[in-house]
């Protein structure tokens, strides 16, 4: 049941490509801010630039979580999803994987716009810095994911999904800027292990609080 | 059902309360001695950590009201998990005022992302937005689920946020709270007395408070 949610929510994007495209509009849109906004060295940008871009990430995952709890609200989707024979912690699972896809999706098409109008290098240890990405994205997406499917049938949901995410988040945003600026300078393991750690910690704990609450929150 | 204070217990702990809380600022302000750097403006230690504790204790009873609402589907604790969550916000309010006026003088600025204090700040606005869901969320059935779980998620994420602020700016000295339990006995007794009297407010605040919005709830529900 497990994969034949996720196939679900797979096929539909990838049928309509919406979440992605409208991330990845969304994300590029950002870097152009940033980039105009922020007319200094390259050398300054480059301090500010692993904030920069998780905070584009956290822009973006919103869009993307709205939209795919959304369309779930159109014909009453949701209710005869909830309705049928199964765990309802595998919706938030598969809610949560996909979203992973397709923030991790986006980030791979819009990491070359970033560091090119920013004008900063890339990372020194590649594949550090995806090991690291992907986990934080793990970590963003549990979050986000828990929260959009509290805030999705509320009203003013759109509201609500940013005011209550955003200090959730906040440890995450953290963590992903300061491991993010060591790889970027090229610090040692031992200076960002605790902040891993968090980020860790926050998938663990989420992704388990996601998997129990979601079958209370979603009682008829 | 009867006003809250024509009942002799509640109307007894109100007047016991009251003047204890008066005995505890004539305490604070006339026995507690002058700490030699701090002056007067350490004297707000005996009121801003009793408002934090209480705060903290009452996002506490949000969470587990909000696992007691899930599990016995009773919407009692729906009503506790509201009266906490605004009591805790009213004290958490205190601890974000109380803490600047503190660090003003001491550190030269009002606010420098001390951790406590972020990670009350960061839970303050995770209650505006729990606030703003139980206003406008719209079905109230579904607003009291979604709220429990809000509840339950801020407080699961307090240790997420301080031990990450912490680690964020290890250069900004802690509270000086955390030697608390090494003062000398007339700083610790009149400490651990506001606390205790804070501690039995917030019970009582804490009654009125269920006893009024069940009211609300049931004049709304006969309107």
């Amino acid at each position: 049941m497990f994969f034949t949610l996720l196939k679900k929510e797979l096929f539909v994007e990838f049928r309509s490509r919406e979440v992605t495209l409208s991330m990845l509009v969304f994300g590029l849109s950002i870097i152009l801010t940033f980039a105009l906004s922020s007319n200094v060295s390259p050398t300054i940008i480059a301090n500010y630039a692993p904030g920069m871009f998780w905070l584009m990430v956290l822009f973006v995952a919103v869009i993307g979580v709205h939209r795919t709890f959304s369309y779930e609200k159109e014909f009453d989707a949701f209710s005869m999803l909830i309705s049928a024979p199964i765990d309802r912690g595998f919706i938030f699972l598969t809610k949560w994987i996909s979203g992973f896809i397709f923030l991790t999706i986006m980030e791979g098409l819009i990491l070359i716009p970033f560091f090119k109008f920013l004008m900063i290098d890339f990372p020194s240890q590649p594949w550090i810095a995806i090991g690291t990405t992907l986990l934080i994205n793990c970590a963003i997406m549990a979050i986000a994911s828990l929260v959009s499917g509290i805030a999705m049938r509320a009203r003013l949901s759109e509201v609500l999904l940013p005011i209550l995410l955003f200090p959730l988040v906040s440890p995450v945003l953290i963590a992903a800027t300061k491991i993010s600026g060591s790889i970027m300078v090229g610090d040692p393991y031992s200076f960002w292990k605790i902040w891993l750690l968090i980020i860790l910690t926050v998938i663990v704990i989420f992704g388990l609080v996601g998997y129990t609450l979601f079958d209370f929150i979603t009682e008829e | 059902m009867k006003p809250f204070f024509n009942n002799k217990t509640n109307r007894s702990g109100l007047i016991l309360i009251a003047a204890m809380m008066l005995f505890n600022v004539w305490n604070v302000i006339m026995n507690t001695p002058m700490v030699p750097e701090q002056h007067w403006a350490q004297k707000i230690f005996y009121i801003h950590v009793p408002s934090a504790w209480v705060g903290f204790l009452s996002y506490f009873v949000v969470m587990v009201a909000g696992i007691l609402f899930f599990m016995k589907k009773d919407d009692y604790w729906d009503l506790v998990g509201l009266a906490a969550a605004e009591i805790g916000t009213v004290f958490m309010s205190l601890v974000l005022i109380t803490g600047p006026i503190w660090a003003t003088p001491i550190w030269g600025k009002p606010w420098i992302w001390e951790p406590r204090l972020t990670t009350t700040l960061i839970l303050f606005l995770i209650y505006i937005g729990y606030f703003m869901m139980r206003t406008f969320g719209g079905h109230i059935e579904r607003v009291k689920r979604y709220a429990a779980a809000v509840g339950i998620i801020a407080f699961v994420d307090v240790p997420i946020i301080f031990v990450s602020v912490k680690f964020w700016t290890p250069e900004i000295q802690s509270h000086p709270q955390v030697e608390m339990a090494q003062q000398p006995s007339e700083i610790l007794i009149p400490f651990l007395l506001s606390l205790s009297i804070f501690t039995l407010l917030y019970v009582l605040m804490l009654k009125y408070r269920i006893h009024v919005i069940r009211i609300n709830s049931r004049v709304r529900a006969n309107v």
